[in-house]
């Protein structure tokens, strides 16, 4: 898994695709019917407006020079009322389009949403986050516009299009037929600026993704920035990464804006080209004056659609190049998925069994090998070896947050890869190495364990973990608002939170992975007394570096680069002076050194 | 009008384009009336008139004059686009910067997902306003004014009548634009918080999925994507009931001219030659008007955004550079607190604190988790300034130094590890960009990274993932302790750095830095007596204040807390050796 970084272009897997049109289309079918109203409605408003130059004609024509002021009056009367129903269908318009427009944002950014949900580790954990978000909130506001005004202004459009062919169709079929010569040319070059368009815009988003993701990991990062003093560098980074944003912004523009300079040219082209058609043809008597006055009336009418079509057409290739990116998000298949006939897990005992477990995070460089492990329920499992040995890996697993390469995990007996994820996952506490506090209240983030958690039960799993304290001599006790990523806690504090938070749970299987690195000893052995009780009936995994935390296990599993070399109880280790007793002299010997 | 100024501080650094632009839309607005014109010309004079020879130079004017007119419309659209993608980038260059030294009390206080809707959403629309807005206004108003100056050049009265129309215009423009700018603002903050939302919930996914916790995320992030929509309807809430008014109340001005100037021309104080140019010129007046509305809700959603960017410019670090900063090179790294008082916000974190701390000295910390040890030292690269009481480095009050000479000598590795999604090697060089590969492998070795480096995939060009991942949490912990130590500092800062760590790897990442070590003053937090236990001064925390200090065995002897705590550790060691009976 090649991982991305902010100055990479990610790759589009999937090449252009007519289907994502497609696709598109059924976000806006549930809207048919009001979009047909809608449309009608505008060709009300449209009538209404051919209205009134047909009534100025009148009254210049006839009302004025014969001085008839009521009929003038009338004339304006009616002009009034046309005025009154376009505003009214104006109102309809703006009304019923922006409630379906935003209703598709909405949907699709739903659909964006729920899919990141349901991804693996792997899928966040191979690209800068500001690039996810990105593609979540501003790619899906870019379709906004398109999806409000677009649609209904390429129907409306097409819609007089075909009025007037029809018009221009019957006064004279050739002279139609010359006005059409433009067509090829505009499709020919539409059809050369169409993949160059597409590819700047692909461009585009690219950069914005990257310009989007530098921002953000700056600002996650800014603490170190400045403790490093790396602001400038920092500073010439960010310029040159939004300096290729405008580059290709830049050129994005320069070739879409070429599109409607064209479909001009063509029109005025074509129009001379009637011009002299009809003019000659009225001289051997093909037309009358009139009608080729008529008719090059509309066909000045008839390129304006045109030209609209054509910006409508511009969006479009636009936003394919954030479509192509959200589709390709909300198809993202995540790695772990439950089996279509998976089961529920029922409640579990917590036995545990690991059996003949290898796993490897890249394929070919294994993390874990031959891994197995029999925990009865009720159990005590201590962790210990070197970092990077393989432990939270182990743990990982258990909560199926990753597939395994071979080998089986199993709960009370039942192949963890066979039940529903949720199920799985509801009956384990865990607590991860890198505590992460929501933004809210920590009660909120307690209670982050278990949704219907009372206050008391909060509570109560505070002070278990020797939280209880700190949090009740904050100004606002547990109502106290912690920003994101926990910022006013120290991290000690954080780590007691999010203990809290797995212990709350009331899980039968507690993973507790470095819970307690931050955490001075007296607090920590103060957790462990009130924590005996508790995990008393619970299968739990506790990974520390401090032996002092884990000596009274069940099972002590020493890990050494990913095989698990030693297992016992403390005393049994220690008997048989292996890796166990090597690293227990060390620290022992480390302290009575003094 | 404050962000029509300030937006205009940025576009007048290209203001000879942005003139340039200006008079290219007036040229196009011009040359837009001879078609129309020309086309008349035709039909009267070559198919009514029957002088055919004159169609041909008409229609050579016409196409030529298309094409001139496209041309500079062309130009004058990439000059705006231009002129506003230059602005924007000073800005965007602007707010970076100002963001990259914004203290950590903003940063405490500041929602990542706000800041990035600054960056993203709000930069958009000012992007719009200067690539569009702006001239479609000009280009309007000119040709509104041009129409209405020669409508009063031909018939005063007549034109007067249709300004009757103008006051009631007026009057509703002057309502949307305020009725409509604070539903743009309820957008703007919506959309932040949209962004927030969504920003944690990729932040915490791993704590998503622990607690299967799909369901209740999907929740919380609906009730905002909601909101957004619910916002953003009520700004269509207002269009729905201005917009249409102002649209009719456009097309009314051709309702009073065939009307006041019928009956004008019918008791003869009109012609009727000027009653039909007057019709001819009536686009110029409807089509402008039309647009208003649209544009001034352009203007206002541009202000709402425009303000929130200020806003953000605007916000001050406490922390900066005093006017005659102490600009020294080299820092000896003399520490010495005297009588720090320190508290964020109400609450008192740090009291009384004094010690003294010499280069070539190590100085442990240790204490329960919240005594204020990650804030002590956070006061000493000046990340937040003390209440009462000083902090001095080489004599020199914190303050005093120029904040970043005062950073360049230190180095600290925070409690919290944070790594860039950049490869490992430029992870390494953080603070040193320039460093050699060799100088990056020498960092990593003292760090006891080189050997797990080495077992990556791509060794150290391995990309690690946000934050780190792809890490186990003690490789994390030694590649930021690698950052730190290559930059050779003068005072090394190691917060919590090895909690993760193995003893045994922290045995030997604790040897080699004994033997770098010996000019520089060193701080070591820890919760592990044997990490602080060979320190020249240990300072035992508790609630803010040292309760404890001195040499390892003084502070045995005294028998208060750290003993305590030595105990705790040790003792289970003692009772197992005499249980065992071994030595
Ligand atoms: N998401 C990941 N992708 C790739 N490699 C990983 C990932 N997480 C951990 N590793 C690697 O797997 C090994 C074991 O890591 P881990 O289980 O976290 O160790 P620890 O025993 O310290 O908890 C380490 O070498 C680490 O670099
Ligand atoms: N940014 C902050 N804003 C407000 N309070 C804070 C902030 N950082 C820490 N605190 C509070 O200050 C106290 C000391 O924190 P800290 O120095 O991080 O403790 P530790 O000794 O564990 O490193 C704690 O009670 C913590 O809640
Ligand atoms: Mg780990
Ligand atoms: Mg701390």
């Amino acid at each position: 898994m090649a991982r991305n970084k902010f100055d990479v272009d990610e790759e589009l897997e999937s090449p252009f695709n007519p289907q994502h049109f497609k696709r598109m289309l059924t976000y806006i079918a549930p809207y048919r019917n009001r979009i047909i109203i809608t449309v009608i409605l505008m060709l009300v408003a449209s009538g209404a407006n051919l209205i009134g130059p047909f009534l100025i004609k009148q009254a210049i024509d006839t009302e004025i020079p014969d001085g008839d002021v009521s009929g003038l009056t009338l004339l304006a009367g009616i002009y009034l009322a046309a005025l009154i129903v376009t505003g009214i269908c104006m109102k309809f318009r703006i009304r019923i389009m922006s409630e379906i427009g935003q209703s598709i944002i909405k949907a699709i950014r739903k659909d964006l949403f729920e899919n990141l949900q349901k991804l693996s580790f792997s899928f966040y954990d191979s690209r800068p986050h500001g690039k996810i978000l990105v593609r979540v909130v501003n790619y899906v506001n870019s379709l906004s516009d398109l999806l409000s005004n677009g649609i209904i202004n390429l129907i409306t459009d097409l819609f007089s299009i075909a009025v007037i062919v029809g018009f221009m169709l019957a006064i004279d079929v050739k002279l139609t037929l010359y006005a059409m010569a433009g067509f090829p040319v505009l499709a020919g070059i539409i059809f050369i600026i169409k993949n160059a368009q597409r590819r700047a815009w692909q461009k585009l988003s690219n950069k914005q993704s990257n310009l989007n993701a530098y921002i953000h990991e700056s600002i996650n990062g800014i603490k170190i920035t400045q403790a490093f003093v790396r602001e400038e560098e920092n500073k010439q980074i960010f310029e040159e990464v939004s300096d290729s944003y405008r580059g290709s912004w830049m050129k994005a523009v320069r070739i879409q804006f070429l599109l409607w300079p064209s479909i001009e040219n063509i029109s005025v082209l074509t129009v001379s080209l009637v011009y002299i058609v009809g003019i000659s043809s009225i001289a051997n008597g093909g037309v009358t004056v009139g009608s080729l006055v008529a008719f090059i009336g509309y066909i000045w009418m008839f390129w304006a659609p045109l030209a609209n079509i054509g910006n409508f057409y511009n969006a479009i290739i636009n936003a394919m190049a954030y479509l192509e990116r959200i589709f390709e998000t909300i198809d993202e298949k995540p790695e772990v998925v439950s089996d279509p006939n998976a089961a529920e897990l029922k409640p579990i005992k917590g036995k545990v069994t690991f059996d003949d477990v290898t796993f490897a995070y890249e394929e070919g460089s294994p993390i874990l090998k031959n891994v197995s492990i029999d925990v009865k329920p009720g159990e005590t499992v201590a962790l210990v070896g070197a970092t990077g040995s393989g432990k939270t890996t182990i743990v990982s697993l258990l909560s199926r947050f990753y597939n395994v390469t071979d080998g089986q995990i199993k709960i009370d007996g039942v192949d963890i890869s066979t039940v529903t994820i949720p199920s799985l996952r509801k009956q384990m506490g865990i607590m991860l190495q890198d505590p992460f506090i929501f933004s809210g209240t920590i009660m909120d983030n307690i209670r982050y364990g278990r949704l219907d958690a009372t206050d008391e039960e909060v509570i109560e799993a505070a002070k278990t973990v020797q939280a209880h304290d700190f949090i009740s001599s904050l100004k606002d006790g547990y109502e106290t608002e912690v920003n994101e990523r926990g910022t006013r806690l120290s991290s000690g504090q954080r780590q007691l939170i999010s203990f809290a938070r797995a212990l709350l749970a009331d899980p039968k299987i507690l993973v507790l992975d470095e819970a307690t690195s931050s955490i001075d000893t007296e607090t920590e052995l103060a957790m462990q007394k009130g924590m005996e009780h508790l995990l008393e009936g619970r299968t739990s995994f506790i990974i520390a570096h401090r032996l002092s935390t884990i000596q009274n296990a069940d099972k002590i599993l020493f890990i050494d680069n990913g095989k698990i070399i030693e297992e016992g109880t403390h005393t049994e280790l220690l008997a048989r002076k292996g890796p166990y007793y090597k690293l227990y002299r060390s620290q022992s010997h480390s302290l009575a050194a003094g | 009008m404050g962000s029509i100024r300030w937006i205009w501080g940025y576009i007048r650094n290209y203001k000879r384009r942005f003139f340039l632009g200006l008079f290219m839309a007036l040229v196009v607005a011009g040359l837009n009336m001879v078609n129309p014109w020309l086309s008349g010309r035709i039909i009267d004079e070559v198919i009514y008139g029957k002088q055919e020879n004159l169609l041909l130079p008409f229609l050579g004017v016409m196409i030529g004059i298309t094409l001139i007119r496209t041309v500079v419309r062309y130009s004058y659209q990439l000059v705006f686009e231009t002129v506003s993608q230059n602005s924007i980038f000073k800005i965007r260059e602007n707010l970076y910067d100002r963001l990259q030294h914004l203290d950590f009390s903003f940063y405490d206080k500041t929602k990542t997902g706000d800041i990035m809707a600054r960056m993203t959403g709000d930069m958009e629309a000012v992007r719009h306003f200067t690539a569009w807005t702006i001239y479609m206004i000009f280009e309007n108003a000119t040709i509104l004014l041009l129409a209405v100056g020669f409508m009063f050049y031909i018939h005063p009265p007549l034109a007067l009548c249709m300004l009757a129309v103008a006051p009631a215009i007026g009057f509703f423009a002057y309502r949307l634009a305020n009725t409509v700018r604070p539903t743009f603002s309820a957008i703007r903050e919506q959309f932040s918080r949209l962004n927030s939302v969504v920003q944690e919930n990729i932040s915490g996914n791993r704590v998503v999925k622990a607690f299967a916790r799909e369901d209740y995320e999907m929740e919380k992030f609906s009730v905002q994507n909601e909101a957004f929509k619910q916002r953003s309807l009520d700004s269509a809430r207002v269009w729905e009931r201005f917009l249409p008014v102002l649209d009719s109340l456009a097309g009314t001005l051709t309702v009073v001219m065939i009307f006041a100037g019928g009956i004008m021309v019918i008791n003869g104080s009109l012609t009727f030659g000027e009653l039909v140019t007057f019709n001819s010129l009536i686009w110029a007046l409807n089509n402008p008007m039309r647009m208003a509305g649209w544009l001034i809700n352009d203007v206002q959603r541009f202000i709402a955004s425009a303000e929130k960017i200020e806003d953000l410019l605007r916000v001050e670090p406490c922390i900066k550079n005093l006017p005659n900063s102490k600009k020294i090179d080299e820092l000896k790294g003399v520490v010495e607190f005297n009588s720090v008082g320190f508290s964020y916000g109400d609450e008192k974190v740090l009291k009384n604190i004094s010690f003294r701390a010499k280069p070539g000295e190590t100085v442990g910390i240790i204490g329960p988790t919240g005594a204020g040890k990650s804030t002590l030292i956070n006061l000493l690269s000046r990340f937040y300034d003390t209440d009462t009481g000083e902090v001095r480095v080489d004599g020199i009050n914190v303050k005093q130094w120029e904040i970043q000479k005062l950073r360049s000598n230190m180095a600290t590795v925070m409690q919290d590890i944070f790594l860039f999604s950049d490869t490992i090697e430029g992870n390494i060089a953080y603070g040193v960009p320039d460093a050699t590969v060799e100088e990056v492998i020498d960092a990593a070795k003292k760090a006891e990274a080189h050997e797990f480096i080495l077992e990556m995939p791509e060794q150290y060009d391995t990309i690690v993932g946000e934050r780190g991942v792809g890490l186990s949490g003690g490789q994390r912990q030694r590649i930021a302790l690698a950052r730190a130590l290559l930059k050779d500092p003068s005072i090394l800062i190691l917060d919590d750095t090895t909690s993760s760590v193995d003893m045994e790897t922290e045995l030997k990442i604790q040897k080699t830095l004994k033997s770098i070590l010996m000019e520089k003053t060193c701080f070591i937090i820890a919760h592990r007596i044997s990490s602080v236990k060979e320190a020249d001064l240990i300072l035992v925390m508790e609630d803010g204040k040292i309760i404890e200090q001195g040499t390892h065995s003084e502070l045995l002897a005294k028998k208060g807390y750290y003993h305590h705590v030595y105990q705790n550790q040790f003792g289970n060691f003692e009772n197992q050796h005499s249980q065992e009976g071994v030595s």
